[in-house]
């Protein structure tokens, strides 16, 4: 064997810290994603409710710009936990539309290719490349959840004064905790999806299956058996018992109106959370088992 | 010159199975700097073996250090290898330079040191006029390009490559060929796997042959040519006249052995020389001194394996 000398040096210069290199990830998806107008137009829908939210909030605040516009009266809606509850309500449905959209594709391309290695045989975890992919859907859907509902939250406390911030603390906890359960539970999903079903399309329908037909199946189950523990397969169902708590608003209640004896409704919201945090369990293990390095070529 | 132990790819009988299947068994190896070739067909345990080396999966059993560390070690273990795997996913619309670029963003690199580094590995794949346009239209050569580009662009001090010379025309060929033997020079330890030994035989220092999970020769070049040319076969030959035939082999000096099957309308050879004694087979057939009913290699797996990976020029049979 010939004998060789070394004669370059190896990288011995200054490195950035552990805790940032996931950042790395986002940066060509999110730029991926803006070029789709699909997603931009589902964004700017997303957008709708707090707009509305800050024109209803402005209007309650200020007499003089109501009766502009003819409305007579004390208020148009009570600022409250409610309100905050409700517009959580549709924008935690607007943010599972974009979910469906761009989660399934953000795994499924480097399993199909064979890529995971590239990023893997570097200092980076698997534990960094599912944040690295999971922080693309925190970002957007935090822009369509938790960041305008606090700026509505800061308006609102802005407008009113006299210690109303401090008042409603909890609201503003209910807004970023319920917010960030929902899209980590939504985020873990898509990307489990996307690394166990290698079609974008199917992997969508997939989602809307688990969220509408198994919510469809509940309800069936309900009825047939005349309980409530079908709701335990309902997404959807068990996130609004949570953010029902959290906001300290009765279950079955809409903007004010009783529209159903909680009775009949309620799963005990320690067994939604329970549910909630075991399917965020259930897509990492998922994740865990699929996005390995190896290649097996036989 | 015996290179120390930190100096050295070790494998320490090393097997890994995924599940009931074989990777690679029983695998003792130590590979020095200079290029180093890994030939064997698909499912010889290359890959799974390149696998091992790059810290991606742990072996079921046995050791692997690359130049004294472990994946244990993961911050200072990836920074000593880089890997030029077969395949690749790029983001939509990224160029060839931000793809290099990010990759060393994932080693921990500051933006000036990464950028630097990734205009000096495209240089050195030639890349650097094709390396702001998107990956997207590259050829297939191009991509195969910048995916070296990213596994040499930290500076590593083992470089792995999986098939590199897959889609490659002849000219980029023989500068990817030119450039390995740079680095193999430079003191870089270079494995390359391959399917074929004369694909990589004019620049490789050492060649592994693996078949089916086991290494089946190793060393230099011309000394596992010399192996797999002397390599006894087996070869099986029912005829009417089995004992008149062995009579008529033992003198030949490739002969190595001969046993009469049991019904006495058999015989089976091991030669050193498969080609002579095919030629003197036919002879004695066209003579008329026997009737032939079969003839067969009886080791056919490892001759063919061999005549897969040497070529024509090795091929025994």
């Amino acid at each position: 064997m010939a004998v060789y000398k070394r004669t370059y040096k190896p990288y011995s210069g200054e490195l950035t810290a552990n805790w940032t290199r996931f950042t790395i990830l986002p940066r060509y998806s999110l730029a991926k994603i803006f070029d789709s107008k699909i997603l931009i137009g589902l964004l700017l829908v997303s957008l709708l409710p707090f707009l509305v939210a800050a024109t209803i909030i402005y209007f309650t605040n200020n007499p003089v710009a109501r009766t502009l516009i003819g409305l007579r009266g004390e208020s148009i809606l009570s600022i409250d936990n409610r309100f905050f509850f409700q517009l959580l309500k549709i924008q935690g449905s607007l943010a599972f539309l974009i979910t469906a959209w761009i989660g399934p594709g953000l795994v499924s391309p480097d399993l199909t290719n064979n890529a995971l290695p590239l990023y893997l045989c570097r200092p980076f975890s698997r534990v960094e490349y599912v944040l690295g992919k999971l922080s693309v859907l925190f970002f957007l859907l935090s822009l369509v959840t938790w960041v305008p509902d606090l700026l509505l939250y800061g308006l609102q406390a802005e407008l009113t004064g006299s210690g109303w911030f401090t008042a409603n603390l909890p609201i503003a906890g209910a807004i970023v905790l319920g917010s960030l359960l929902w899209i980590t539970v939504q985020s873990l999903l898509a990307l489990a999806l996307s690394a166990w079903v290698k079609g974008r399309i199917a992997a969508s329908g997939l989602m809307f299956a688990i969220f509408f037909v198994a919510a469809g199946f509940g309800e069936a189950f309900n009825q047939v058996l005349r309980t409530y523990w079908g709701h335990t397969i309902n997404l959807v169902y068990l996130i609004n018992e949570v953010w029902a708590d959290l906001f300290g608003v009765p279950t079955g209640v809409s903007f004010g109106r009783r529209i159903a004896d909680p009775r009949t409704l309620s799963v005990p919201v320690g067994v939604a959370w329970v549910i909630l945090l075991g399917v965020c369990g259930l897509c990492l293990l998922l994740l865990n088992r699929r996005l390995t390095a190896r290649e097996v070529v036989r | 010159m015996a290179y120390r132990a930190d100096e050295l790819i070790v494998f320490e009988n090393v097997s890994k199975f995924y599940g009931d299947v074989l990777g690679v068994n029983r695998i003792s190896l130590a590979i020095g700097p200079g290029v180093t070739s890994l030939v064997g067909p698909n499912g010889s345990g290359k890959t799974t073996l390149m696998n091992l080396m790059t810290g991606l999966i742990w072996p079921t059993k046995g050791a692997v250090r690359v130049l004294g560390l472990t994946a244990q070690d993961p911050e200072r273990f990836f920074r000593l290898v880089g890997y030029c795997t077969q395949f690749d996913s790029f983001a939509r619309g990224i160029t060839g330079r931000e793809f290099v670029y990010d990759t060393l963003r994932l080693h921990g690199m500051t933006h000036k040191d990464a950028a630097d580094r990734t205009q000096e590995s495209l240089e050195r794949v030639n890349m650097v006029e094709a390396a702001d346009r998107k990956v997207a239209a590259y050829s297939k050569g191009m991509r195969q390009r910048v995916r070296l580009a990213q596994s040499i662009s930290h500076h590593p001090r083992v470089l792995v490559l999986d098939e590199p010379l897959n889609g490659l025309d002849p000219m980029a060929r023989a500068e990817s060929m030119a450039l390995f033997s740079t680095l193999g020079k430079e003191g870089m330890h270079v494995i390359i796997s391959s399917h074929i030994l004369h694909e990589v035989d004019r620049i490789s220092d050492q060649v592994i042959l693996l078949n089916s999970g086991y290494v089946v020769a190793e060393g230099q070049i011309q000394g596992v040519r010399d192996e797999v040319k002397e390599h006894p076969m087996q070869i099986m030959v029912r005829c009417s006249r089995p004992g008149f035939l062995a009579a008529k082999l033992f003198a030949e000096d490739h002969i190595m052995e001969a046993k009469l099957h049991d019904d006495g309308r058999g015989i089976l050879i091991r030669t050193r020389d498969a080609g002579r004694f095919y030629s003197q087979l036919h002879q004695i057939v066209l003579d008329g001194e026997l009737e032939l009913e079969a003839v067969a290699p009886a080791d056919y797996d490892v001759n063919s394996v061999y005549q897969y990976l040497i070529g024509s020029e090795g091929a025994t049979v």
